[in-house]
C-alpha cells in the first residue's frame, strides 16, 4: 500500500508537467499577434503600430514556446505564477482566494448528490422494473439531459424572481461588510464554518440562503448519474452467489441489502467519484455565472476565453492536482472497501 | 425468418423491457426526423442548411428584430433571436447525430487503439501510454475545449475536434481494463502458443469479447455530447451564432428565461428535443448493457 | 387578547408592506454591471468599468458644464482660454491656477506640485495598456504616442535597450541619457509657478483641454505625497525608469486611491468583483448625497434583471435589445434616446493583402475578389446602398440609434444633420454594381467575407443583413459572414486582411479630431488599415484638412474645414456609419438625480453618483 502511494506521488509532478506543457503549447500556437488580445481589450487601446510591438516585446510573445515555457516554469518554482488579467492580481493569489468559494460549493453539493443519489439508486435497484424504478430513472434522466444553465435559470426564476426566497450572489452586502470590516476572524475561509466559529448565526443563515439555489442546480444533474451507477451495480451484486446464499439462508431482504449489497455496490460509485468531482467543479462554471458567485469555475472559463494564459495554466494546474489527488484517495478507499482488490 | 437463437434471445429480452422499447422507439423517431429534415423544414436552396438565416414573416419580409415571436401559422414553434425554432429543432436533430456519431466513433477508435496496445503489450509501453492518458485526463475538459475553440475558432466542427482530442481517455482505460483481464484467458494463451500474430489476436479474438462495454459507453455518450456542446455554447465557445442546433436555440432563450411567458417555446421545444434524445440513448444504452453483460447471462 | 394580537399582526404587516414600497437601503446605491474594473490606477487602464470607479474617487483640473461639452473650472480655478489670457503663445502654453483648500482623502492639501507630479508620473509610467498615450500625443503636438518613441527620438536609442529586465541601466551612457531625457524633455513640459501649474506644449494641439476634464480617468489628479510615501515614483530624475510601464499590480494605485474626489475607496474585492466606495465628508464641493456606492459585476443578464426587479440592485446595465423588457414594471424607470459618443460603421479595405484568406480566389471570377476590389467607387457605392439602415436601428437596437452622415457623433464640432445619408436603395445599388469594374463584377459575380468581432450581436446582424440584400441583387454575388474572436479580429484588421468589416469607435475625448483622424487619416487607427491605395487618396485629399484642423484654434474656421472634409467623404463613398447608438438608463424609480453625459464612462446608463440619491 505504501509503495503504491509513494509511486503515485512520484508520478504526480510528471503528469503536472505534461499537463502544463500541453496547454502552454496549445496557446502559444496562436502566435504573438493573437496573444496580445489578452492585453488589449479594445481597439482604442492601441494608438500606434509601435504599441503592438512594445506589448509583444514586453511579454515575450514572439519568443519560441519552449523558451517561454521554461521561463514560466522557473518563475513557478520561485513561487511566481504571473499576473492574472482576469483576477486583477497575481495568479496564485487569485486562485488561493477563490479556492474556498468553489470548494465550499462543490463539497456541500457532494452531500445531496451522494446521499440522495445512492438512496434513490438503492430503491430503484431493489424494485427493479417496477413502476417506482421506472419513475425514479426517468426523473433522474431528465435532470441529466438538460444543459445545466437551463435548469439554473429556471431555479433563479422560481426561487428568486417569483418567491424571492433565495437571492443570487455570495452574501448580502451587509454580511460582506462584516466579513470585511469585522468583527470577524477568518478561521477556515469557509463562510459557513467561520460563521459558526464566530458565533454569527445571522451570517450563517444568510450564507445558507445564498447557497440553496446553486446547490440545487449543481446537484440535480449528478443525482441522475450516481443514481444510475448505484442502481446498476445493485442489480449486478444482487445476482451474485453470496447474495443468493444469504437469501437461501433465510435472511430478510432488508438485511441482505444493507449488509451485503450496499457495500459492494459502492465500489463503482467510488470509481466514478474521481471523475465526478472534476465534473462537479466544471459544473460550478455555470452555477457561478448565473448566481453571480466567485469561484474557480468562472475564473477558469473566463481565462480560457480571453487567452489569459498565466491564469489558464494556473487554474488547469490546480484542477489537475485535485483530480490526481482525488483519484489517489479513491483508489485507496477502493482497497479499503474491498480487500480483494489488488492495487496494481 | 431464420434467426439464430442468440439474436432471438436478444430480441426477446428487448421486447420484454418497456424502457428499452421506449428508447428504441424514440431513436427511430429521431432518425426519421433527421433523414426527412429537408422535407420537414426546407432550407434555402443553394445554401448551407445548418447556417440558419433570419426567419421571414408570413408575407416573406425578413425579421431583423431579436424579440421573441410566439408560435403562429408561419412559425409553428415561434421565433427566437431572429431564427425559426421549428427549423432549428428539426435540423438540430441532424446536428445532434452528427456530433454524437463523429465524436463517439473517432474518439472510441483512438481509445481502443491506445487501450488495447497498452494492455496487450504491457510493460513500459503500458506505463507510458497510461501516463499520457492520465495527462489528458487531468486537464479539465472545459478548459481544454475552450482553449481549442479559442484557437481554432467558433464552430461545431471545431468543437467536434476538441471533443475528440479530449474524449478518448475513458474508452482507453475501459478497454485496457477488460483486455488485461481477458488476455490471461485460455484461448488467448492458446492462440499465442500457436504463433498467431499479435495484431490478429487483438483484433480477431480480444476485441470482439471486450468491446461491448465500449458500445454501451458510446450509446451513453451520444446524449451527453449534445449537452456538452450546448454548455460550450453557453460559455460562448460552441457552435457559431445561428447554427442550427438545440444548444444554440436554448442559448438565445437564456436572456429571456425570466420572462417565460414571452419565450416559453424557445425553451420548451428545443429542451424537450434534447431531453428525449438523451433519454433515448440512455435507455438504449441501459438495454444494451443488460444484453451484453456476460454476468447477466448466467 | 386575540384581538390585540390581530391588531399587532396587522400593524406589522402594514409596516412590512410600507417598508417594501420605500427604497431599500436608502443610504446605499448598488449598480450591477457586466464587467469589473481592470485597475484603479488612473494611468493604467482604459476600460469603461475602471473609468467609472475612478471618476468618483478623483477630480480633474476642469470639468464639463452639466450635460454639455463646454468646460468649467474644477481643481483649476479657471479654464485657460485665449480671452482670459491663460492660453498663450498660439496654443503652446496653458496656465492653470490651482484651487486652494482642497483636501485629499489622505488629509493632504492640493497644491500645484501635485498636478505637476501627476502629469510627469503618468508620462514616465506610460503603461502600455493605459491611456496616457493621448496626453502624450497632445502635449507633443501629435509627434509622439509614447514615452518610448519620444525617448528614442531624443536619445537615438530605444528605451528597451536602455535598461534591462531588472531595471538596471545597461550602461553609464544609457543612464545619463535617461536622466537627461527627464531633465531636458519631460520636466520642462510641466512647471509650477507660484499657485499655477503651467503646461508647455511642444506644439499646439487644439483638443488638449478636451482630453483632461473630469470623466477622463487619465486626467485625474493624484496626491503626490501619498504616492511617494507608498512607493510610487519619487519625483527624481535618477531612477525614473524603475517605474516605467510596470504591471498593474505593481502600482500602489492599483487597489488604493490617492484622490480628492467625492468618494473614498472602501474596498475593491477582486474575488467577488465588487467595489465599495464611501462618502468623503471633507470633499471640497460639499459631501455627496449618498453614503455608500457599490459596484457589482454580474455577468448574466437574467440575473441582473432579477436583482433590479427585486430591488437588490438600483441600476443595471441593459443591452438595447432588451429595452422593452421593463415596460410593464411600475417600479422601474427607463430613460432612453440620449446620444452617445460612439459610432458604428462599415469600412472597406481598398487594398487587401494578396495572401489574405478572406478574398477567396483573389480574382473577379465569381469565387473571390481582387485585392484592390474597393478602389472602384462603384463597388463601394454598391455596398453602401445595399444596407437597410432603418431596419437595423428600428428592429435590432429597438430604435436606440440615430443615423449620422459621417463617422462623427451628434453634438461634435462639424456635425451637420443636413448632410445627406446613404439611402437604402437596391436599384441604386444595382446600378453601381453594374458599373463596377466595367461590368466585370456584374458578369462574373464575386465572393467576399464580411467580418465582425464575435459576441457582438448587432454587428453580426448587420453583416447578415448585408449578405441578404447584396445577394438578392444578383445570384452571383456571395457574401460570407464571419465572426471571429477578438485576437483574430485584431490581427486581421492590423494586417489588412479584411476587405469588409464593421467597426465601432468610442470617443476618447469629445473632439471631432478623435473621430476624423482615427477613421479617415492615412495614419489613423482605422484609416491606416485600408491599404496603400486609400492611403494615397487620403494623403492627397483628407490628411491636409485633418492636420490643419487640429492645430486651428479658431472654432469657426475648424468647422469650415470639417465641412469640406465631410463633403469629400460623402461624395466618394468612403464609409457608411451604420448608426450612432443612443443611451439606455434602466433603474428603480426611487433612484433620482440621473443625467446622461456623452463622455462619462457608462454615462448613458449610470448616474454621476455625487449627484444621485434614493427616496
Amino acid at each position: 500500500m505504501l509503495a503504491f502511494i509513494i509511486r503515485r506521488l512520484l508520478i504526480l509532478p510528471i503528469i503536472l508537467f505534461g499537463v502544463t506543457l500541453i496547454i502552454f503549447m496549445m496557446i502559444w500556437m496562436l502566435g504573438p499577434e493573437r496573444l496580445i488580445g489578452t492585453y488589449v481589450k479594445s481597439p482604442e487601446a492601441l494608438k500606434s503600430e509601435k504599441s503592438v510591438e512594445r506589448l509583444i516585446q514586453k511579454y515575450g510573445l514572439d519568443r519560441p514556446a519552449p523558451e517561454m515555457y521554461f521561463k514560466w516554469l522557473g518563475n513557478v518554482l520561485k513561487g511566481d505564477f504571473g499576473y492574472s488579467n482576469v483576477g486583477r492580481q497575481g495568479v496564485l493569489q487569485s486562485i488561493l482566494e477563490l479556492i474556498p468559494y468553489t470548494f465550499e460549493l462543490a463539497l456541500y453539493a457532494l452531500i445531496p448528490v451522494v446521499f440522495v443519489g445512492i438512496w434513490l439508486g438503492v430503491i430503484a435497484g431493489a424494485h427493479q422494473d417496477k413502476l417506482l424504478d421506472h419513475g425514479i430513472r426517468i426523473f433522474a434522466i431528465v435532470g441529466w439531459s438538460l444543459p445545466d444553465y437551463v435548469f439554473g435559470l429556471l431555479v433563479l426564476l422560481i426561487f428568486y424572481s417569483y418567491l424571492k426566497w433565495f437571492p443570487p450572489g455570495f452574501l448580502s452586502d451587509a454580511s460582506m461588510k462584516v466579513l470585511r470590516d469585522g468583527p470577524w476572524k477568518h478561521y477556515t475561509h469557509f463562510v459557513t464554518i467561520d460563521a459558526i466559529l464566530n458565533w454569527r448565526f445571522d451570517i450563517l443563515w444568510d450564507a445558507i440562503l445564498h447557497l440553496v439555489s446553486p446547490l440545487l442546480t449543481l446537484s440535480y444533474l449528478w443525482w441522475a448519474y450516481i443514481l444510475r451507477i448505484t442502481r446498476s451495480s445493485m442489480l449486478e451484486v444482487m445476482r451474485k452467489d453470496y447474495v443468493r446464499t444469504a437469501r437461501a439462508k433465510g435472511l430478510s431482504e432488508k438485511v441482505v441489502i444493507n449488509k451485503h449489497v450496499k457495500r459492494n455496490a459502492l465500489i463503482p460509485v467510488a470509481t466514478v467519484s474521481g471523475g465526478m468531482i472534476m465534473q462537479l467543479f466544471a459544473g460550478t462554471v455555470i452555477v457561478e455565472t448565473i448566481f453571480a458567485r466567485p469561484g474557480l469555475g468562472r475564473f477558469t472559463a473566463t481565462s480560457a476565453v480571453t487567452l489569459d494564459y498565466f491564469s489558464v495554466i494556473g487554474a488547469a494546474l490546480f484542477f489537475s492536482l485535485i483530480l490526481i489527488v482525488t483519484n489517489l484517495l479513491v483508489d485507496i478507499s477502493y482497497a479499503l472497501i474491498d480487500p480483494r482488490i489488488r492495487l496494481s | 425468418m431464420a434467426m439464430n437463437t442468440e439474436s432471438r434471445r436478444v430480441l426477446r429480452k428487448l421486447v420484454k423491457n418497456p424502457t428499452a422499447m421506449l428508447g428504441i422507439f424514440l431513436l427511430i423517431f429521431f432518425i426519421l426526423v433527421a433523414i426527412f429534415a429537408p422535407v420537414l423544414a426546407p432550407p434555402e436552396p443553394g445554401k448551407d442548411p445548418f447556417k440558419m438565416l433570419p426567419a421571414k414573416t408570413a408575407e416573406g419580409k425578413m425579421i431583423w428584430s431579436s424579440n421573441p415571436i410566439a408560435p403562429d401559422r408561419a412559425h409553428p414553434f415561434g421565433v427566437i433571436g431572429k431564427y425559426d425554432v421549428w427549423y432549428g429543432v428539426i435540423w438540430g436533430t441532424r446536428s445532434a447525430f452528427r456530433i454524437g456519431l463523429i465524436v463517439s466513433i473517432i474518439s472510441s477508435l483512438i481509445g481502443i487503439v491506445v487501450g488495447s496496445i497498452s494492455a496487450y503489450f504491457g510493460g513500459w509501453i503500458d506505463e507510458i501510454l497510461m501516463r499520457i492518458t492520465d495527462m489528458f485526463m487531468a486537464i479539465p475538459f472545459l478548459v481544454a475545449a475552450m482553449i481549442m475553440t479559442t484557437i481554432l475558432g467558433k464552430g461545431l466542427d471545431k468543437v467536434t475536434i476538441a471533443l475528440i482530442i479530449f474524449g478518448w481517455m475513458q474508452v482507453a482505460r475501459l478497454i485496457r481494463g477488460n483486455i488485461l483481464q481477458a488476455k490471461e484467458e485460455q484461448y488467448v494463451l492458446a492462440a499465442k502458443a500457436l504463433g498467431i500474430r499479435d495484431y490478429s489476436i487483438i483484433v480477431k479474438h480480444l476485441l470482439p469479447n471486450t468491446i461491448f462495454p465500449v458500445i454501451v459507453q458510446i450509446s451513453m455518450r451520444m446524449g451527453s455530447l449534445v449537452i456538452t456542446a450546448a454548455s460550450l455554447s453557453f460559455l460562448g465557445v460552441g457552435a457559431e451564432i445561428g447554427y442550427a442546433d438545440w444548444g444554440t436555440l436554448l442559448n438565445y432563450a437564456r436572456n429571456y428565461m425570466l420572462q417565460l411567458d414571452k419565450s416559453w417555446f424557445a425553451v420548451v421545444y428545443p429542451g424537450i428535443a434534447m431531453v428525449l434524445f438523451v433519454l433515448a440513448w440512455n435507455l438504449v444504452g441501459d438495454a444494451l448493457r443488460d444484453i451484453f453483460d456476460p454476468k447477466m447471462r448466467a | 387578547m386575540q384581538k390585540k394580537l390581530l391588531v399587532l399582526f396587522a400593524c406589522l404587516l402594514a409596516l412590512t408592506l410600507f417598508a417594501f414600497a420605500a427604497a431599500k437601503n436608502p443610504d446605499t446605491i448598488v449598480s450591477a454591471e457586466y464587467g469589473s474594473a481592470e485597475s484603479l490606477d488612473p494611468h493604467a487602464e482604459w476600460d469603461n468599468a475602471s473609468g467609472e470607479v475612478i471618476n468618483n474617487l478623483y477630480d480633474n483640473l476642469i470639468k464639463y458644464k452639466g450635460q454639455t461639452i463646454e468646460f468649467e473650472p474644477m481643481l483649476s480655478t479657471a479654464v485657460p482660454t485665449v480671452e482670459n489670457g491663460l492660453l498663450r503663445d498660439d496654443g503652446k502654453t496653458y496656465i492653470f491656477p490651482i484651487r486652494k483648500g482642497v483636501k485629499f482623502h489622505s488629509g493632504n492639501i492640493l497644491s500645484p506640485r501635485d498636478v505637476e507630479y501627476t502629469f510627469e508620473r503618468g508620462f514616465l509610467a506610460d503603461n502600455s495598456s493605459g491611456a496616457v498615450t493621448i496626453i502624450i500625443e497632445a502635449v507633443s503636438g501629435g509627434a509622439f504616442y509614447s514615452i518610448a518613441d519620444w525617448f528614442e527620438d531624443y536619445a537615438g536609442m530605444p528605451l528597451s535597450e536602455a535598461f534591462d529586465d531588472d531595471r538596471v541601466p545597461t550602461s553609464p551612457e544609457a543612464r545619463a541619457k535617461m536622466i537627461a531625457f527627464y531633465n531636458e524633455v519631460i520636466d520642462p513640459l510641466f512647471e509650477v509657478d507660484g499657485d499655477n501649474l503651467i503646461v508647455h506644449m511642444r506644439n499646439p494641439f487644439a483638443p488638449f483641454l478636451s482630453i483632461i476634464p473630469k470623466y477622463a480617468a487619465w486626467g485625474s489628479i493624484l496626491d503626490s505625497q501619498w504616492c511617494i510615501e507608498h512607493g510610487e515614483w519619487d519625483g527624481k530624475a535618477d531612477g525614473w525608469w524603475k517605474w516605467h510601464d510596470r504591471t498593474p499590480e505593481e502600482s500602489a494605485l492599483h487597489m488604493k486611491d490617492a484622490g480628492c474626489g467625492p468618494y473614498k475607496l472602501a474596498v475593491w474585492d477582486q474575488t467577488n468583483g465588487m467595489v465599495v466606495m464611501e462618502r468623503f465628508d471633507d470633499y471640497w464641493q460639499g459631501p455627496a448625497k449618498t453614503k455608500t456606492i457599490i459596484f457589482k459585476a454580474v455577468v448574466e443578464y437574467s440575473t441582473r434583471k432579477a436583482l433590479l426587479e427585486a430591488g437588490d440592485a438600483d441600476v443595471i446595465l441593459v443591452d438595447p435589445i432588451y429595452r422593452y423588457d421593463f415596460d410593464n414594471n411600475p417600479d422601474i424607470q427607463v430613460i432612453s434616446g440620449h446620444p452617445r459618443a460612439q459610432v458604428t460603421s462599415i469600412h472597406m479595405g481598398w487594398r487587401v493583402k494578396e495572401t489574405s484568406e478572406y478574398i477567396g480566389s483573389g480574382k473577379l471570377d465569381g469565387k473571390g475578389i481582387p485585392p484592390n476590389f474597393f478602389t472602384d467607387i462603384n463597388a463601394r457605392a454598391g455596398i453602401l446602398h445595399s444596407f437597410n439602415y432603418d431596419a437595423l436601428i428600428d428592429d435590432l437596437v429597438n430604435g436606440l440609434g440615430k443615423r449620422v452622415p459621417t463617422d462623427l457623433p451628434e453634438g461634435f464640432l462639424g456635425y451637420d444633420p443636413t448632410l445627406p445619408v446613404y439611402a437604402f436603395d437596391l436599384s441604386k445599388a444595382e446600378k453601381a454594381w453594374k458599373a463596377a469594374w466595367n461590368g466585370e463584377v456584374w458578369k462574373n459575380g464575386f465572393k467576399l467575407v464580411a467580418m465582425y468581432n464575435a459576441g457582438n450581436e448587432v454587428r453580426q446582424t448587420a453583416c447578415e443583413m448585408l449578405k441578404v440584400y447584396v445577394e438578392s441583387i444578383n445570384p452571383k454575388f456571395q457574401v460570407e459572414v464571419l465572426g471571429v474572436q477578438w485576437p483574430t479580429y485584431l490581427k486581421a484588421t492590423r494586417e489588412m486582411l479584411c476587405p469588409l468589416y464593421i467597426v465601432g469607435w468610442v470617443a476618447d475625448y469629445p473632439d471631432s479630431h478623435n473621430f476624423f483622424s482615427t477613421y479617415y487619416h492615412s495614419k489613423g487607427y482605422y484609416g491606416a488599415r485600408h491599404g496603400e491605395d486609400y492611403a494615397a487618396f487620403a494623403v492627397k485629399y483628407l490628411d491636409p484638412i485633418i492636420d490643419a484642423a487640429v492645430i486651428e484654434s479658431n472654432v469657426s474656421k475648424r468647422a469650415e474645414l470639417y465641412a469640406q472634409l465631410q463633403k469629400i467623404l460623402l461624395d466618394n463613398y468612403i464609409a457608411a456609419p451604420l448608426y450612432m447608438p443612443q443611451g439606455l438608463f434602466v433603474a428603480r424609480k426611487w433612484l433620482k438625480g440621473f443625467f446622461p453625459h456623452l463622455i462619462r464612462s457608462s454615462g448613458d446608463s449610470t448616474p454621476e453618483f455625487y449627484y444621485a440619491w434614493k427616496e
